[in-house]
């Protein structure tokens, strides 16, 4: 139960330290394309961060919400949802909150994978968000 | 008059327990716990095919498992002795009332002692967790047919 004393306050610390390392609250991957009017979509205030991957006509919007927010997680991506909706008809968006999803899209952009097989990406990544099992 | 005597000598003996200090143990303990756990969710997310909405499952299993091996080692007793509640609301509290009353009933054989006191403790809270399910769902089902809430 000593250790666990020491431990405490070195994990508490630990955790409260590591909300300082600031990261790029917005990235975009694939075509860069209509970069200031997504950035504006997603410019809310329960949105943390955002990873946008396009490629052609699907685009996929990874976001993170702010922690309190995350109670209304749902409500909020089907807002965010309809909002792309509304404004790009013809293409194919989906909004994710998920955060396995945004870690995936932040590796496509780390891998730099290329265009090619970018779609695949996407649709697997779209099923993946969809799956309930 | 002697019942009273009685009682007020008793009240007089009994240590008045620490309540502010095993508040703080069991927030603790209870913490730490879940913060394993979320570690755990974290490494299904990231090294997995799982997302946030299904990690839940593999996560209740593996901490499940963790629950076995220290019961089996005889090491949860004592984290629940220093925790309390903040070692038996977790859902590594549910897994060692599970395995604890195996490992209690094994010389009894394999199907009337494993079999039959397996949820000895835990069977109340399987059946009352699906009783209120099913009385949450039927509340929500109503609720969406007239049209208060939706899905």
């Amino acid at each position: 139960m000593k250790l666990l004393g020491l431990m405490l306050p070195l994990l508490v610390s630990l955790t409260l330290l590591s909300g300082c390392g600031e990261k790029e609250k917005f990235v975009i991957y694939g075509s860069s394309e209509n970069e200031k009017d997504v950035e504006s979509i997603l410019k809310e205030d329960y949105v943390d961060k955002t990873t946008v991957i396009q490629y052609d006509d699907s685009m996929l919007v990874a976001v993170q919400i702010k922690p309190w927010d995350k109670w209304r997680k749902t409500k909020l991506e089907k807002k965010l949802q309809k909002k792309f909706d509304e404004k790009y008809p013809n293409k194919k968006v989906f909004v994710s909150a998920d955060y396995k999803i945004y870690y995936e899209a932040n590796k496509i952009k780390k891998d730099k994978v290329e265009n090619n097989i970018l779609s695949d990406k996407i649709t697997e990544l779209t099923k993946l968000a969809k799956e309930e099992t | 008059m002697e019942k009273e005597q009685y009682k007020q000598l008793e009240q007089n003996v009994t240590p008045k327990p620490p309540i502010l200090k095993n508040v703080v143990k069991a927030f603790f303990v209870g913490g730490l716990i879940c913060t394993i756990g979320q570690a755990v969710s974290l490494f299904y997310i990231i090294f997995f095919n799982f997302t946030e909405a299904t990690a839940g499952n593999p996560t209740v299993a593996t901490m499940v498992f963790f629950a076995m091996i220290l019961t089996g080692f005889g090491l949860y007793k004592r984290i629940g002795q220093f925790a309390g509640a903040g070692s038996a609301v977790p859902v590594t509290g549910f897994g060692n009332a599970v395995i604890s009353a195996a490992i209690e009933h094994r010389s009894e054989g394999l199907v009337l002692g494993i079999g039959g006191n397996l949820f000895k403790l835990a069977g109340s809270v399987v059946l009352f967790g699906v009783v209120s399910a099913f009385f949450v769902a039927l509340i929500k089902y109503i609720l969406v047919t007239i049209g208060v809430v939706s899905w």
